[in-house]
């Protein structure tokens, strides 16, 4: 079959019927950041609910003329800022198919989440986009339903539990079709200055939660900042935050709550202590004092500016490629310790997600390239070299490997740690649509500026969660 | 659009009397209408349709794709009873203050001292600087502030002593932060930003302003021996009615649409803090996709910007005429 | 005497102060856009080593080229059709007197007090259902009309200051109402004209909230304050080259400002007083 050219849908008068509950929001998406961790998955098995889109019929994959046709074709792509490697990867692709141009918009993370909705029901809505939280974009039939190429490039192959949270029905994660498509795992831990770290007398990663408080408070007291974070946009304390519930809790209650399991409450006593952990940070001037009004990019600059005293950042492996190439053996990179020695490790895990929009010009042909990018080896090597991550793909490939020593290397040993003891998590900002900019950060602002207690935190998020969720 | 519209291309008859140019006047007065036609269009289609289907939607519950469904008056219910919505009403409120009333005492008081100053050769420097920021794109300011206003910005790096005095007298905390990060100053913050905007624009036009005032009022005045105090409150602040009135009028239109400088520089936090009507109507409209709520808040602002702005008029006009 | 010799400096002193508050934001910018790349610039502190090759790299990195040619061609496609229907506009209502006048200039009224936001989100689907969304198009046809309330206000202020006596001379002459238009009166509003040529070409270049709603993925379709908004978001990690880049895409605006300044001041003066 030659490409098929989705007919451009008209809005306004739209021929799609479906009554919706009138909700209100507050508060709105403030920007959000390169969360780049859109849901969850527990890396090897774990809660991932097996994929229901089965491929029922074994087909055989569409030839490269069957998804793009023969004539030059030009994609287009909504990319996040300051991740190269998705459009290396379509430099790559370009490189082996001539015939696919690419145009590409890139937008920092905040942009992409407040114009997703705007630039997807658009005239000239992209092929692929980066995905900021799904459930919203799916309730109102902004991206395309992903389970055709499912079955036709039989990526059931790939582990099952990717799929859990590239599903959604408009409101609960885990269920209903597949809308996003992972590039590859993310995993979340520490960053830390070699350099400042050896200052305060570390020695190797820290094996419990004391021991990297002290290191905190010795980092104070030298006159640096123990920890880097941004505040004026959403999960810079998220990470801190969710990495202590699980220290302090169980990685299935938060899972439970991501997932929108009924029943799920984030206001149980051990998340309150998580918080007031948090809370004793802040209290303790851990964390840099313009948190507040720093983006992200904005904090990423400040931690890698020359002379900068920041000593750890809590953030993702999707850093560690940029850190890799840009100050090379400048930091490591360990998984958030355990309160106790030897207890399990636990981070939030799941895949970077992009989406074909429904008034995609060209979906066969954007799903050709996702394909390949999955399975294609140079692009999987160019994954990990470049995106700091391991790629997303049939479980019978293997992972490329990176450079020792390297973030990156550190960040997939994270990974397949988390992966033996069963901890991955799913990001408790991405449980509904907009939990995040209308609750979560600004409470999390609030506590930063004493204007809240813990436990009030914890009750305001579960009740915002419980009314969006009806 | 601007082509033949006007069809009055043919030859008129030689008898130029009186009475036939009134003829001609009268059917000027019709024929004028097809000059007026294109301006007319521009503006009906794209600003007095587009509000008209404003106050339509704000009837609606709409997400932009899905049929509407009529619900009344109830998104105007949740403008006034949503704490969200309702607040960002309230920091408008808070940055007219800013935005209109500092600036235009600022820029009385700037332009009774600078009258003879701004006369001179550094005058003429100065006004054109002075009016800088209105040709400066709002999202320049923005980034520009927000710079400025962070924690190793000029403003905490210039200012730290007075402001430091100042907030410990207040008993307010620490003297250097990131302004725009902080729960009580991110607000004034952003009407900071409001007064740089506008008091420039205010200084000159009050120094204009007072450079019409017949000298000998003033001559008068000193006569019956009142002081340059007296002077200001007798004579220049009530010649300056029509002046002052101006700028309060065009500033609170800014205030109270504010929208380039938050929407750079805070994005309406934190928590809240600095959202605004216009980044709410915004935000709800394309990112949430509540559109009857967001034009619901639309028209709120729309009425919120006459109800301020008819009572100045009113002043300024009734000075007029008296 | 010595003490309004004392009033004169102590005016001179405030006015150096006031200038100098009005510059900070641009002097801050100028020396972070001349720091080195990767570093994080503090307050106003020049740099040991200016780079002044981060124009050139800030001019490239955000592809500047692009942008300013579409801001002068939202520019070119906005403001000549503006001045001529507005010219002619305020030359029926303050030479003509038509019929209804004095309504018709109420509903211009109306426009200048009326927020942007207040009918952006119509002007969003209106523009959707003519297929303009993403194209320099839907910010031009907007911005035509929603110049129009101050535009014809002024053409208007102008045209009744006009002795209809020149017009009535013209048509016993013979003249057409078109001849007399543009053979006599607009000649003679050519400095109003000007002025409002300039005011509308730097409200152009300076919008953002249409551009950002209208053409939300053609950043290269958009205004430069339009893309600025996108500048920022690509490039906050990057202290100077952000920098950079905000003072180049302010520049021709304030070079159009210094060379009309003149003209500019008095006209948002006057457009602002008979407002």
């Amino acid at each position: 079959m030659g490409q098929k050219v989705q007919p451009r849908v008209q809005r306004g008068a739209s021929p799609v019927t479906r009554q919706q509950p009138g909700r209100v929001r507050r508060g709105l998406g403030r920007a959000a950041v390169p969360a780049c961790l859109a849901g969850t998955i527990v890396l090897a098995g774990g809660t991932g609910i097996a994929a229901a889109a089965r491929a029922k019929t074994k087909s055989s994959t569409p030839t490269f003329a069957q998804a793009c046709g023969t004539k030059a074709v030009t994609l287009t792509g909504d990319f996040e800022t300051g991740f190269p490697d998705i459009v290396d990867l379509t430099k790559l692709f370009s490189k082996q198919y001539p015939k696919v141009h690419w145009k590409i918009n890139t937008n920092a993370y905040a942009e992409i989440t407040t114009n997703a909705p705007l630039v997807l029901a658009g005239k000239n809505a992209p092929d692929l986009v980066r995905l900021p939280i799904l459930e919203g974009l799916v309730k109102d039939h902004l991206l395309l339903s992903l389970n055709k190429y499912y079955n036709e490039y039989h990526w059931n192959t790939f582990p099952s539990s990717v799929w859990a949270q590239n599903r959604t029905n408009g409101t609960q994660l885990n269920t209903g079709n597949i809308y996003a498509w992972g590039l590859n795992n993310q995993v979340t831990g520490i960053y830390y200055n070699k350099a400042l770290a050896k200052k305060i007398g570390m020695k190797g990663a820290p094996k419990t939660l004391a021991q990297l408080e002290a290191l905190f408070a010795k980092a104070k007291k030298a006159g640096l900042t123990p920890i880097e974070t941004w505040n004026a946009v959403p999960t810079g304390l998220t990470f801190p935050l969710q990495q202590l519930m699980a220290d302090y809790g169980s990685v299935t209650a938060i899972n439970n709550w991501s997932y929108d399991k009924p029943g799920a409450t984030i206001d149980t006593p051990a998340n309150v202590r998580a918080a007031s952990v948090l809370d004793s940070w802040i209290k303790a001037g851990y964390f840099n004092s313009d948190a507040t009004a720093q983006s992200y990019s904005g904090a990423m600059s400040e931690w890698t500016a020359s002379g900068s005293k920041d000593v750890f950042l809590f953030n993702g492996n999707w850093q560690a490629g940029s850190f890799d190439s840009s100050q090379p053996g400048k930091y490591g990179f360990f998984a958030m310790p355990p309160v106790k020695a030897g207890g399990p490790v636990a981070a939030i895990i799941g895949p970077l997600q992009y989406g074909i929009a429904a008034k995609a010009p060209n979906p066969s042909c954007t799903a050709y390239f996702l394909n390949w990018v999955s399975t294609n080896p140079a692009a999987r090597k160019l994954n990990v070299e470049q995106g700091g991550a391991p790629p997303i793909g049939p479980t019978k490939l293997s992972v490329p490997s990176a450079k020792p020593g390297t973030n990156t290397e550190e960040s997939i040993q994270v990974g397949v740690a988390v992966a033996k003891d069963n901890q991955g998590m799913g990001f408790i900002t991405n449980a509904n649509g907009s939990i995040y900019t209308e609750s979560e950060t600004p409470e999390l602002q609030s506590l930063f500026a004493g204007q809240t207690s813990p436990s009030a935190v914890m009750s305001s998020i579960q009740s915002a969660y419980k009314s969006e969720g009806s | 659009m601007l082509n033949s519209a006007t069809t009055s291309r043919r030859p008129l008859g030689a008898g130029s009397t009186l009475g036939g140019l009134r003829t001609l006047v009268r059917a000027d007065r019709a024929r004028g209408w097809l000059f007026l036609l294109p301006a007319l269009a521009a503006y009906g289609m794209f600003v007095l349709w587009p509000l008209a289907n404003s106050v339509k939607y704000s009837f609606y519950n709409w997400d932009g794709i899905n049929p509407a469904k009529w619900v009344g008056l109830s998104n105007y219910g949740q403008v006034f009873t949503n704490a969200t919505l309702y607040s960002a009403i309230e920091h408008s409120g808070i940055l007219i203050i800013f935005f209109s009333f500092l600036p235009t005492a600022l820029g009385l008081a700037l332009a009774a001292f600078m009258r003879s100053a701004i006369a001179g050769r550094l005058g003429t420097v100065a006004r054109v600087v002075i009016f800088l920021p209105q040709v400066v794109a709002l999202v320049a300011a923005g980034i520009a502030w927000s710079w400025l206003l962070g924690y190793n910005g000029a403003i905490n790096q210039i200012f730290y002593a007075p402001i430091d005095a100042v907030l410990k007298l207040l008993g307010l905390g620490a003297a250097k932060q990131a302004w725009l990060g902080s729960f009580q100053f991110a607000l004034p913050g952003v009407g900071l930003i409001g007064v740089w905007v506008m008091l420039g624009f205010c200084t000159v036009l009050l120094t204009v302003g007072m450079g019409k005032i017949d000298p000998s009022l003033y001559e008068a005045s000193q006569l019956d021996g009142a002081g340059p105090v007296r002077e200001f409150f007798d004579i220049t602040l009530p010649s300056l009615r029509q002046e002052i009135g101006v700028c309060l009028t065009v500033t609170m239109i800014a205030a109270l649409s504010a929208f380039d400088i938050v929407y750079i520089s805070t994005q309406g936090g934190p928590a809240n803090q600095t959202m605004v009507p216009g980044l709410e109507i915004y935000l709800l409209a394309f990112t949430n996709r509540e559109v009857g709520l967001a034009s619901a808040l639309a028209i709120v602002l729309v009425v919120l910007v006459v109800v301020c702005i008819v009572p100045i008029q009113w002043y300024v006009n009734r000075g007029n005429e008296s | 005497m010595s003490s309004s010799r004392a009033t004169a400096y102590g005016g001179r002193v405030m006015l150096v102060v006031l200038m100098f508050w009005t510059l900070l934001p641009f002097i801050s910018l100028f020396t972070a856009a001349l720091h080195p790349v990767g570093t994080f610039p503090t307050g106003l502190s020049w740099p040991v080593h200016p780079q002044w090759q981060n124009f050139i790299n800030a001019w490239n990195v955000a592809n500047l080229g692009p942008i300013l040619k579409s801001s002068a061609l939202i520019v070119l496609g906005t403001v000549p059709i503006t001045v001529v229907i507005a010219t002619m506009a305020g030359f029926a209502l303050g030479q003509l007197r038509v019929f209804g006048g004095r309504a018709v200039m109420l509903l211009f009224l109306i426009g200048l007090t009326l927020p942007l936001e207040g009918i952006i989100i119509p002007l969003y689907y209106e523009l959707n259902s003519f297929n303009l969304i993403d194209t320099r198009m839907a910010v031009i046809l907007p911005l035509i009309g929603l110049f129009m309330p101050f535009s014809v206000y002024w053409m208007r202020a102008h045209f009744v200051n006009v002795p209809t006596s020149l017009t009535e001379a013209a048509r016993s002459d013979g003249a057409t109402t078109w001849q007399i238009f543009w053979g006599v009166q607009v000649p003679l509003a050519r400095p109003a004209i000007i002025s409002l040529a300039i005011i509308t070409t730097i409200w152009t270049w300076n919008q953002f909230l249409l551009p950002l709603v209208l053409v939300p993925t053609n950043v290269d379709s958009r205004t430069m304050a339009g893309a600025l908004g996108a500048f920022q978001g690509q490039y906050s990690d990057n202290i100077p080259l952000l920098a950079a880049g905000s003072l180049l895409i302010l520049a021709p605006m304030v070079i159009v400002y210094i060379v009309f300044q003149r003209q500019f001041i008095r006209a948002m003066l006057q457009g602002a007083v008979k407002g």
